[in-house]
């Protein structure tokens, strides 16, 4: 599946030659949050960086959006609930948290998130912003 | 110098680990400096020396700890990820009682930091 018209794929090379990495790294996630522990593993190098002072954004991608919808209790299946760790973005200077406007259209979720400051993008913003790091991992 | 990090996530038996392992051997014959390769998630269990793997399979643990020995790889293990996987690196631990492949330096999340910040690159497996 291409999300990218060959219009936007232009764009995204036209800023990745003007390239300025300002971030050290971006974390995308991809994955629901309580079948594996991708999300975890993401976040526990989310903070990790952050306490570091390495600048780290974060993405939702795919699945990866339905970590950050509200109202979810991982204790209901006892699992160790790691996004309440998420209240704690402020405080570790985590503010560039980004999320695909097209995953959420293809799951038809609200726009209704368990923290604030997020910015949802369309895919060509998304990409955009992406490449404005030195480094990307993804989980 | 263009300097290279390696993220490995793909457990011993995995092919992607295959990829992996040429991906670095290619980078390592071509003169690239890899500064280290890093194991999370199942790539700690790359580490595990009670790992068997049938003798027609790939032996990708031989091949790191060849990697390493022929070209001085700095390999990195996670010690959470480890020791949730079964591989004891406590440094209490005497050393019959461990199971960690020697040829690993124990390290945390923070080497991945120190990784990130000297790489020119970092790849994930």
């Amino acid at each position: 599946m291409s999300a990218f018209t060959q219009q936007e794929t232009s764009a995204v090379a036209e800023s990745t030659e003007t390239i300025n990495t300002t971030k050290a790294l971006a974390l995308i996630n991809s994955q629901a949050p309580f079948a594996c522990s991708d999300g975890k593993d993401s976040l526990d190098i989310a903070l990790i960086f952050a306490s570091f002072e390495q600048g780290v954004s974060l993405f939702f991608q795919g699945d990866g959006v339905y970590q950050l919808i509200d109202k979810q209790n991982g204790s209901l299946i006892s699992v160790k609930d790691y996004l309440k760790t998420f209240a704690a973005f402020e405080f570790y200077d985590i503010e560039d948290i980004y999320i695909c406007q097209q995953s959420l259209a293809e799951r038809k979720l609200a726009s209704s998130f368990h923290i604030d400051n997020v910015q949802i993008l369309t895919v060509k913003d998304f990409a955009v912003q992406l490449v404005q790091h030195k480094h990307i991992l993804r989980f | 110098m263009n300097k290279l990090a390696v993220v490995v996530t793909t457990p011993p038996y995995s092919n992607l680990t295959i990829t992996a392992i040429d991906y670095v051997e290619t980078a390592l014959s071509l003169g690239v400096d890899v500064i280290g390769v890093f194991f999370y998630q199942d790539g700690a269990i790359q580490a595990n020396s009670n790992v068997t793997i049938a003798s027609d399979e790939y032996q990708a643990i031989q091949q790191w700890t060849r990697l390493h020995q022929q070209y001085q790889l700095p390999l990195h293990l996670c010690i959470t990820a480890a020791e949730k996987r079964g591989v004891q690196c406590d440094s209490t631990t005497n050393t019959e009682q461990s199971n960690a492949n020697e040829v690993f330096t124990i390290s945390g999340l923070g080497e991945l930091v120190e990784l990130s910040t000297n790489a020119t690159r970092l790849v994930q497996f």
